[in-house]
This record gives C-alpha cells, structure tokens and sequence, in this order.
C-alpha cells in the first residue's frame, strides 16, 4: 500500500536519512522502531510532504507521492497523527474534528465519522465544546488520532502515540489502534517503545542513525537477541 | 464635563475604525505570519475608490461599500499571486522579514502612484447628511461618524461568525495556530492564504470608505493608519476579534483625552509611547498572546 | 569578480577622482549631484551596520540623521563653530542611540522593526509639533556660502563610514556582530555578549547617520526641522542598501550613485517617478536577489556563461 524506496534526506547539507526502505502492506500493521533522533520523524515528515527529498522514490496505492503537497497527500487517503499530541489547542474538541476532515472525500461524511469517534473516544464527546487546550495528555492523544480518523484514512501513520503517556493510557491507545486496524485501516507505528509496538505489529523495521539496520516479522524480531539487548532489556 | 463627555465620544468614533484597520492588519498576521505595512496604503487605496465613486459616478459612500470590499479583495488576491505567495514558504522568521520589506516596496509604489494620479490633496466626502448630527444632552453625534461606528461592529460581528461558524474560517483559524498541523490535517493552506489575504485587504477597503466619509484622504495617510494599526494590534494581542475592536477604541479614547488634556500636537504621540511602553515590557513578542 | 589588485586600483582612482572633482569642475549642478551620491551613500552604509552587519532591521534610522542635523544647525547658527556643532550633532545622535537602544534592541526581530518605526515617527511628530517653523540660513551665511567646503566635509564623512565598515568587517568586534546576525543563540554559546555588539553596532550606526545630518543642516540652505527626521530617508538607505547588496562593503555605495544618478534623471521629466522604479526594485532584490543587484547580475552572468557553453558544447557534439 505505501512503498519507500532508497529515500534520502537531508537538511541542507546534513544528511539524516540514508537508503531508507520499507513498505506497509495493505491491511497490516507495520511497526518503525529506532531510539530518539534515529531519523524516524523526518521519515514521516518527507512521506506526508513536508519536508523534500534529496532521493528516493514514495508511492501510495503504486502512485507516486514524491513533490505533492500535505494536503493531497491527505486526501488520497494518507493520514499522519504528529508526535507530542498535536492538536489546535485554540480551537474546541469538536472543531478539532470537524477541521480533520476538511479534504473532500472526507467532508460529506463527517457527521456519520464524528458519531463513530465518539464511539471509539467516549470522553471526546463529553468534552467537545472545550478547547483542546484544557485537555489532558491522553485525551488530546485521542483527539489527535480522532482527528485523523476524521480524514477517513486507508494508511493512518502515528508518530509515538506512547510519548508521555502513563501506562493505562498508553494499553488504551494501542488497543483502539488494533481496533482500527480491524476495520480495514493500514497502519504504520513509529515508536521508541519497542516492545509495545512489536507485540501490536505485523512486521517491523529497526532504524538506527538514519539507516534501517534490521527488519523481519515481529515475532522473530522478539527474538532477535541484538533487538532484545539493544531495545527490550529493560 | 460636557468637552471630556464629546471627547470620549469622538475617540470612540475614530476609534472604531483604528480597530477595523487592526483587524485587517492582524488577519494576515496572524494567518499568513506576514506584516503587511503597506496594509494602510491599501486603506488608503480603499479611500480613492469611495471617493471617485461619489464625485464620479455619483454613487453614495455607504452604498459603495460592497464595491470597494470587492475592488480590494480583487487588489488582494492580485498582489498575494505576485508577491506575498513567493515568501509564505519560508521559514517564520524571514517570512516576517521579508514581508515587512515587501510591504515597503509596495508602500513606496502605491504612495507614488496616488501622488501622480490623484494628486497630494486632501479629499473629503461631501454628502447631503454629511453635517447631519444629533445632539443629546451636552453631547453631539454626528450621524455619519456614528455610522461608521456601526458599521465596524457590524464587520466585526461578521468576521467572528466567518471565522467561528464556517468551515473556512476554521481552517484560517487553525492554520494561524500550526500551518503545519494544518496541512497534515488536509487543509490546503495555499488557500487559506489566499482567502486571509484577500479578507484583509477588503477589510482595507471597508476602512477606507470609513475614513473618506468621515474623515479625509492624501496619498501620504498610509503611514499614519499602519502605525494605529499596529499599535491597537500590540495592545489587543492576535487573539480576539471583538478585543481588536476594543483595542481601537481604547486607542481612540487615550488620544482624544490626551490632546484635551495637553493639546493637539501631542495627540499622535500618546499611542506611540503607549506602544513602546507595551513593546518594552513584552520583548519576546506581542502577538504571541494567543496561547497564553 | 574583479581580482583584488584591480579594485583596489579601481577604489583608488575613484578615491582621487572624488577628492579632485571639485578642482577640475566648479559647475554646481555637479558638485551637488556628488554631494548627493555622498549623502545618501553615508546615510546608507551607516544603515548598512545595524542592518547588514548585525542583522537588526530598524526602520527608525531618520531619528538619528534628524537628530544630528537639528543639534548642528541649531548651535552652528547659535554661532558655535561648526565643527564643534558637527560632532555635538554625531555625538546627539549615539547618546540617542544608547537610550533608545537600551530597551530597544532587546526586541528581536519584526519587533526591533516595527519599534523603532514606530519610535521614528513619534520623534519626527514632536520635532515637528517644536520646530514648526522653516529653519533658514542667515543672509550672511549665504552670502560666504561656499560649496567645495561643503563637499569635502560630506565626503569626509563618507571616508570615514566606509573605513569604519571596512574596520568592523574585519574585526573581532564586527565578527561579533556579524554571528549575532546569523544566530543569537549560536552567537551567545560561544560567548558572545549579543547584545552589547546590537548595541555598539546601533550607536555606531546611529553617530555616523547624525554626522551625515550634521552635513545636511550645513549643506542645506533651507527646510523644515522635521524634514530631516522624515521616514523618506530610512526608506532611501533601505533601498541603496539593498539594491547595492546588504552586508557589503561597497553595495550601499554603488547604490547610492545608482539611486541618484536615476533620480536626478527622472526628476527633470516627472516628480518622484523615481521612487515607483525603485519601489518596484525593491521587491525584485527582496524575492529575486537577496545578495542584491550585484550578486544578481553576476548570477544573470554565470547563467549565460553555463548556457553558452552548454551550447557551444552542444554545438561541438552535432560537428
């Protein structure tokens, strides 16, 4: 469903991602996992279009995605939740959804995927005239991927939706990202928390200092002693 | 009592349409993190087209309105596809840089070209109501300036429903909270700037037709009306829509009791040390006010 | 580029064709179209420190050549010698500088900008609301006026600000200023005092702009005091500056000739055209050319270098 090839980037003359390759599979939930600073997020920034590439080549649904702006990246289907909980903090909760599903083919259905929201997030409705500014962490995290789900995504990508969080949070949210990916949503995961991450996923990659050093299902990288020394021991 | 009372009265009537002037100027801003200082030769812009209406179509000021707000959104739209859209994607510092320079390019053409083809004299609008007031009490209400009160508060409350109730508006409103966080959320932020620009530039003109009508119009006014713009923008903060109209107002107020108080000459100065007061106690930025 | 021993021939021929102008020439239309290119040169290159060398924006620069030119005029007619009254304006105008830019320049950015915008009109209002009378020569200064004193002293004051901006690009202290210009907070890790260099390069800056005012009040026959604190002259060191290449040694002088000579030309046709031109400049350096039209044509160069060989070698290829 979405396939990265030999992708390079750099901020201006540092280099930060090097022939960094991977693909998610439709349907599937694919886990990226590498420690703070290992190019992950500028990984995620150059998929959704926000940042250039130096090289490499992008393509959603085998169309290249490479050069479009963020927006139309979104609509075809493509849907990113940034890390720290990004939400518009001066907007309400409910304004927040509505703004998320602003591309068109997103738009018509809102009212019917706002009810669907509130299914998954009950707090978000009791909460949907307030600003998302007064929200806790956990709830705005639930915003943040409500907001997404908004846009009707086919890929939703998350970039650590563990961050920050305490733990029940955290087992909160990645069993509504199975649940989403139950109903038919692909889904990429970004995380420092490997563990977590390898038991929610399919199959996952290891990114270090802007290189993917190891990939394979996550059952053998559970395994992987150098996965386990270097991420799971602990 | 009955000249403070008149006082009061007449810096709220100017002051309604410092706060409109504002609120153009704190639209792009806070959108588009561009300062147009060309904002007030816009308003100035805006002043000519109400004028060469009336004395030369005949067309009443208040009736020219929609015309000018269109003319200007039109002037908008063109001067963000030739200029202000080639610096939108820089980085916010020299997007700001880069805009307040442009804007002074821009200030330089639109004085000079009002200067050769309207010539430096000051114009007013002369209509059958024009002296029209009413008087109640010791207090007198001249019914044009009166208007333009309304009619600000009028825009304001337009432009809070625009940017509260409609889908557009919220997406101006979130794209000036994270441009980032907006296209990630699909929100075609080209447009956005678009639509912000060509607002505040209409707002512009809305502010002209006040200041032709109720007061009056030379090429060289555009300074001037930047100048409050920024001033009531520094004292209201980016945040409220009604509060910039406040700001106006408050501005108004200040400069009418304090050229009661000291005299005339010092009326322009009153808002500049009341700005640089403001500006020296909040060095990190005023208009970062918002998410506090 | 030029090689390094042709511009200093170069600088040096102009150097001596500047000091014996008045020497070989006594037309006056002449020497004041120099005095001029002069002028607007210094008022530009003292700009060209706070705004090219440290980076700072300030749009109040009018309030220090106004300054200076008030404090000059009013001492030198007051029967102070003038050279007292010449450097008791560039002094004014720095002692200003310290007290505005105290609290001033710890604005960053669009704030320093729109501050000291701000501030500029606030004292060209009060100057005005002062003086509002048309400050004149006595019929016996006009009498002994004498141009060629005139015109050594505004070139003197232009060979200082250049030597000054030619000292602090190649100093300790102007390389201070010149990091705080690329990164505060880089500036400041490596110790840096950012902003006592903002502020020494905002007062040198300030005292070079009052003496180029001082030679204004001594130049000028007549005008109104508030006319030398008018935005107009901020706007035109902007534009030499940037036109001629910010940052740069000889950019705001190559722009100052180029600014006059076009509005001396344009002005005996039609008023202030000149400034549509160079307004619609403006905007082109700013979006196109950063580096100014300078850098911009050398690019223009390089371009047409590539394409004529890209030609020449497509050319080689079909033979």
């Amino acid at each position: 469903m979405l396939t990265v090839t030999d992708l390079q980037v750099a901020y201006g003359e540092i280099q930060v991602v090097w022939d960094v390759s991977f693909s998610v599979p439709e349907g599937s939930i694919v886990a990226i996992i590498g420690p703070n600073g290992a190019g992950k997020s500028t990984t995620l920034k150059s998929i959704m279009g926000l940042l250039p590439l130096k090289a490499g080549e992008i393509s959603f649904r085998s169309e290249t995605i490479v050069g479009a702006p963020s927006y139309e990246i979104v609509r075809a289907g493509l849907v990113l939740v940034p890390e720290a909980r990004a939400t518009f903090s001066t907007l309400t909760v409910l304004e927040n959804l509505e703004l998320g599903a602003f591309s068109e083919r997103a738009r018509p259905h809102r009212h019917e995927t706002i009810g669907q929201v509130f299914e998954i997030f009950p707090i978000l409705k009791d909460r949907q005239s307030q600003s998302a500014g007064t929200l806790s962490g956990g709830e705005r995290q639930m915003l943040a991927i409500g907001k997404a789900l908004m846009a009707k995504p086919e890929l939703l990508i998350l970039d650590e939706p563990s961050l920050g969080l305490a733990p029940l949070v955290v087992e909160r949210i990645f069993e509504v990202i199975e649940e989403i990916n139950r109903q038919g949503v692909s889904i990429l995961l970004v995380e420092q928390n490997a563990r977590l991450s390898l038991e929610t996923a399919h199959y996952g990659y290891v990114i270090e200092l802007g290189r993917i050093v190891n990939e394979g299902k996550t059952e053998d990288l559970l395994q992987d002693s150098r996965v386990q020394d270097a991420y799971l021991s602990f | 009592m009955s000249s403070v009372l008149q006082s009061i009265l007449s810096g709220i009537l100017v002051g309604a349409i410092y706060g409109l002037a504002a609120l153009g100027l704190s639209l792009a801003f806070g959108v588009l993190k561009i300062l147009n200082v060309a904002h007030g030769e816009l308003i100035m812009v805006g002043g000519y087209a109400t004028f060469f209406m009336f004395t030369l179509l005949g067309v009443d000021p208040f009736l020219s309105m929609a015309a000018v707000f269109a003319i200007l959104v039109v002037l908008g739209l063109g001067l963000h596809t030739f200029l202000f859209r080639h610096i939108v994607t820089l980085d916010e510092e020299n997007r700001i840089k880069n805009s307040l320079l442009i804007g002074f390019g821009l200030t330089l053409i639109l004085h000079t070209l009002a200067v050769r083809l309207f010539s430096a004299d000051d114009r007013s609008i002369f209509t059958d109501y024009s002296t029209l007031a009413w008087t109640v009490g010791p207090v007198r209400f001249p019914a044009v300036k009166v208007a333009g009160l309304l009619i600000a508060i009028v825009a304001v409350l337009l432009l809070e429903f625009f940017l509260t109730r409609t889908y557009w508006g919220k997406a101006l409103r979130a794209t000036s909270e994270d441009w980032v966080m907006a296209s990630l959320a699909g929100i075609d932020i080209r447009r956005v700037y678009f639509v912000a620009f060509a607002l505040s530039a209409g707002l512009a003109g809305l502010t002209g037709v006040l200041i032709s009508v109720g007061f009056s119009i030379n090429p060289s006014i555009g300074l001037q009306w930047t100048l409050k713009a920024l001033i009531v923008v520094v004292l209201a903060g980016l945040g409220s829509i009604p509060g910039t109209l406040l700001g106006g107002l408050l501005l108004g107020v200040a400069e009418a009791l304090s050229s009661l108080q000291f005299g005339g000459e010092y009326r322009e100065i009153v808002g500049l040390v009341l700005f640089l007061i403001f500006l020296s106690f909040r060095p990190q930025g005023l208009f970062g006010g918002r998410h506090a | 580029m030029l090689s390094r021993r042709w511009s200093w021939g170069l600088s040096i021929a102009v150097l001596v064709g500047a000091l014996v102008l008045p020497l070989v020439s006594d037309r006056q239309p002449l020497l004041t179209l120099a005095i001029f290119v002069f002028l607007i040169a210094t008022l530009a290159s003292s700009w060209n420190i706070i705004g090219g060398l440290a980076g700072q924006i300030s749009l109040g620069h009018a309030a220090f050549f106004g300054i200076g030119s008030l404090v000059t005029r009013l001492l030198w007619l007051e029967g102070v010698p003038l050279m007292l009254a010449f450097l008791a304006g560039g002094l004014a105008s720095a002692v200003a500088a310290v007290i505005l830019g105290y609290p001033g320049l710890r604005l960053r950015g669009i704030y320093f900008a729109i501050g000291t915008l701000a501030l500029g009109e606030a004292i060209r209002i009060t100057v005005g609301n002062l003086y509002p009378r048309v400050s004149a020569l006595p019929a016996e200064a006009l009498r002994s006026y004498d141009l060629v004193g005139r015109y050594y002293l505004i070139l003197g004051v232009l060979l200082l600000s250049i030597a000054v901006t030619y000292y602090l690009m190649h100093s300790k202290l102007g390389l201070g200023m010149q990091t705080t210009r690329e990164d505060e907070d880089a500036a400041r890790s490596i110790g840096v005092d950012i902003f006592m260099h903002k502020l020494i390069a905002f007062v040198i800056s300030a005292a070079i702009a009052g003496l180029a005012g001082g030679s204004f009040a001594f130049f000028h026959v007549s005008y109104y005091p508030s006319f030398t604190f008018s935005a107009e002259w901020t706007f035109d060191a902007l534009i030499v500056v940037f036109i001629g290449g910010i940052g740069t040694l000889v950019g705001p002088l190559i722009g100052a000739l180029f600014f006059v000579l076009v509005r001396d030309v344009l002005s005996t046709s039609l008023v202030d055209v000149h400034l549509l031109i160079f307004g619609g400049l403006f905007i082109v350096v700013v979006l196109l050319f950063p580096g100014g039209l300078m850098e911009g044509w050398e690019q223009l160069q390089s371009w047409r270098g590539a394409l004529r060989l890209r030609r020449q070698k497509a050319g080689d290829e079909a033979a």
